[in-house]
């Protein structure tokens, strides 16, 4: 695993230069923070709220690390924040309702020997699970879709709110399909083994579509699906906001 | 835009009706299903294993009425053990609807019906799509191809026991990426060549990291670790490691390869060495975050059984060697696709786009 990681190291440098120290820098930040995140909730912090803390420092990282353009990366800062705020909203009820937390009968060999009473709540793991997921997407799909959009704005300081929409759904609809295969491969990748277990514990069509497992990783890719699609309207708001500002201050001078 | 709106009433309408069809659905379930009237509970005590964690053991005893079999609208009561942090138990809770299994005389839980909030979610997302000016058509018909295709992947592991694993893998990802590339491009050259970029790096770096981790014998790397334990290790591995970055390859590819022939369209005498110089810099920009969305990804997926693991009193270091070590080495070839997309594909779109964009 040493050798591979210095293969990353030498190839990253080779290709981005400099830049790859920056890179390298910002990757060792979220990996440290997502260790005290670990760490802390191991320890009994309440998931949730250690999740939202760490959530805005990786947030930040991740933005405004590698983006050069102050404008573009408050916005895209901005739109992150809010879209972690409405994944909050959604994931809660349904974790709620679905309870698709923790592991199940299939995880039975990988829980051999261990107690089970770790005082940890997995309901709030759960929710936990589906923001860290979301989290390198929506900060990809934000600062994509804010560049964009801005790039427009700047070579055509007169739009009008729906324009702005609309050039914000068709800088969108790219981004958004893209984002979808990213997140339905990698379904692929974490449930086909999952699938062949089941197909094994010979599981009718019903049992698969109510099994914990499942159900979690499908909510998991459905939840990052909806945090991608209200990213496009979001963004497209703060963007018109910005652009009108600075029409009324021109027009005040 | 009433029009608009039509449509957006009869997507809703449609959703709710799917979503309210599937919370009456229990007669078509063999098992008998329930909904919980009454919980009550029956016992509390608190313990603390021998890692100084603290847990409450509680004992509920939930009434509920048959919604399906003979004994529809009769009630059935059963008692339900559970630790408060629900790891592999559940605290059941009044209006949910739960799967139980017959063992003798007595009924025992099995599930909670989960397939209400799952075809609502998916309804949430479709509705969703209509609320906006997205192509939805095509991302739709990506989705389903994409899907199939997978499922016919599933079966065909399943019937051959995982015997042609890698084989299939690449097959299987051949054509999902296709797809997603015609559906998204259309039949273009840049298609073709966003898709030879995405093929070619992929290989590189597979061979490259195949390679380089057999130089050192798999030190450090516990392939028998993935999920599951399903075998062959390797295999398995390395089908996830393809499955995983392919959709971000092939992200990164069309950003490059767009930018370039956009370039090209507006200052037709550009050099071919310009363009791919200009490509290194679009892509350089492209990395970082590429990886974030794979990295937190990786550690999402695992973060319930590294938290058993830490709570059960192992070091972090132990922890992170027996839970992520596979699913962060996994990144790192999938890193090292990732960085060289950036040349393969600036080097092929630069050849490309000199000839055949006039």
């Amino acid at each position: 695993m040493l050798y591979l990681f210095l293969t990353f190291v030498v190839l990253l440098l080779m290709v981005t230069g400099t830049r790859g120290f920056t890179l390298l820098f910002g990757l060792g930040i979220n990996i440290f923070s997502i260790i005290a995140l670990l760490i802390l909730i191991a320890d009994g912090f309440n998931a949730l709220i250690t999740t939202c803390i760490i959530s805005v420092v990786i947030l930040v990282v991740a933005i405004y690390m590698n983006v050069d353009n102050p404008n573009t990366a408050s916005t895209a800062f901005k739109t992150s924040l809010l879209i972690m705020v409405v994944i909050l909203l959604i994931t809660i009820p349904l974790e709620y309702w679905a309870s698709a937390q923790g592991m199940a009968a299939e995880n039975q060999d990988e829980l051999e020997g261990f107690s089970l009473a770790a005082g940890i709540s997995y309901p709030k793991l759960a929710i936990s699970i589906i923001v860290i997921n979301s989290l390198g997407v929506i900060s990809e799909t934000s600062v994509a879709i804010t560049s964009g959009l801005n790039e427009i704005v700047d070579n055509k300081p007169t739009m009008t709110p729906s324009e702005i929409f609309d050039d914000g759904f068709s800088v969108g609809n790219k981004i958004l399909n893209t984002q979808t295969n990213t997140l339905l491969f990698n379904f692929f990748a974490s449930t086909f083994p999952l699938f062949f277990v089941i197909h094994s514990l010979g599981y009718k069509f019903t049992e698969v579509l109510n099994d914990k497992l499942v159900v979690a990783e499908i909510l998991t890719t459905l939840i990052c699906t909806i945090g991608v699609i209200l990213t496009v309207p979001i963004t497209s708001y703060l963007v018109y906001q910005k652009a009108n500002k600075k029409i009324k201050k021109q027009t005040s001078e | 835009m009433k029009k608009n709106l039509r449509i957006l009433l009869l997507v809703g309408l449609i959703v709710a009706f799917v979503t309210g069809l599937t919370y009456f659905d229990s007669f078509m379930y063999h098992d008998p299903v329930i909904k919980v009237q009454q919980v009550k509970q029956l016992d509390k005590s608190t313990s603390t294993d021998e890692y100084k964690n603290t847990d409450t053991q509680i004992t509920q005893r939930v009434i509920g009425r048959f919604l399906n079999t003979k004994d529809k609208g009769k009630t059935v009561s059963f008692k339900n053990t559970y630790y408060q942090s629900q790891l592999t138990d559940t605290k059941y809770t009044v209006g949910q609807q739960v799967i139980l299994t017959k063992s003798g005389h007595a009924y025992t839980p099995k599930n909670v019906k989960r397939d209400t909030t799952l075809v609502f979610t998916i309804g949430l997302v479709v509705f969703l799509m209509y609320c906006m000016k997205f192509d939805r058509r095509k991302l739709f018909i990506s989705i389903l191809l994409n899907v199939i295709i997978f499922y016919g992947f599933l079966n065909i592991i399943i019937k051959t026991h995982n015997s042609v694993l890698l084989p299939l893998t690449v097959i299987t990802a051949l054509l999902i990426s296709a797809v997603a590339l015609l559906v998204i491009l259309g039949p273009t050259y840049q298609a073709l060549m966003a898709y030879s970029s995405t093929v070619i790096a992929t290989t590189v770096a597979l061979g490259l990291s195949v390679f380089v981790l057999s130089m050192s014998g798999y030190g450090g790397v516990h392939v028998e670790l993935n999920d599951f334990e399903l075998q062959p290790y390797k295999g398995v591995f390395f089908a996830q490691v393809i499955f995983s970055v392919l959709g971000v390859i092939l992200d990164e590819t069309m950003d490059i390869s767009s930018s370039l022939i956009e370039m090209k369209k507006e200052l037709a005498d550009v050099e071919e060495a310009t363009l791919f110089k200009s490509g290194i810099n679009i892509g350089r920009e492209l990395i970082g975050p590429l990886i974030n969305i794979l990295l937190f990804i990786v550690i999402a997926e695992n973060l319930n059984i590294v938290l058993l693991y830490l709570s059960n009193g192992n070091s972090i270091g132990y922890t992170v060697e027996m839970t992520l070590s596979l699913g962060l080495t996994q990144l790192l070839i999938s890193a090292i696709g990732i960085i060289l997309t950036v040349p393969v594909t600036s080097f092929i779109a630069s050849k490309v786009i000199t000839k055949r964009v006039k």
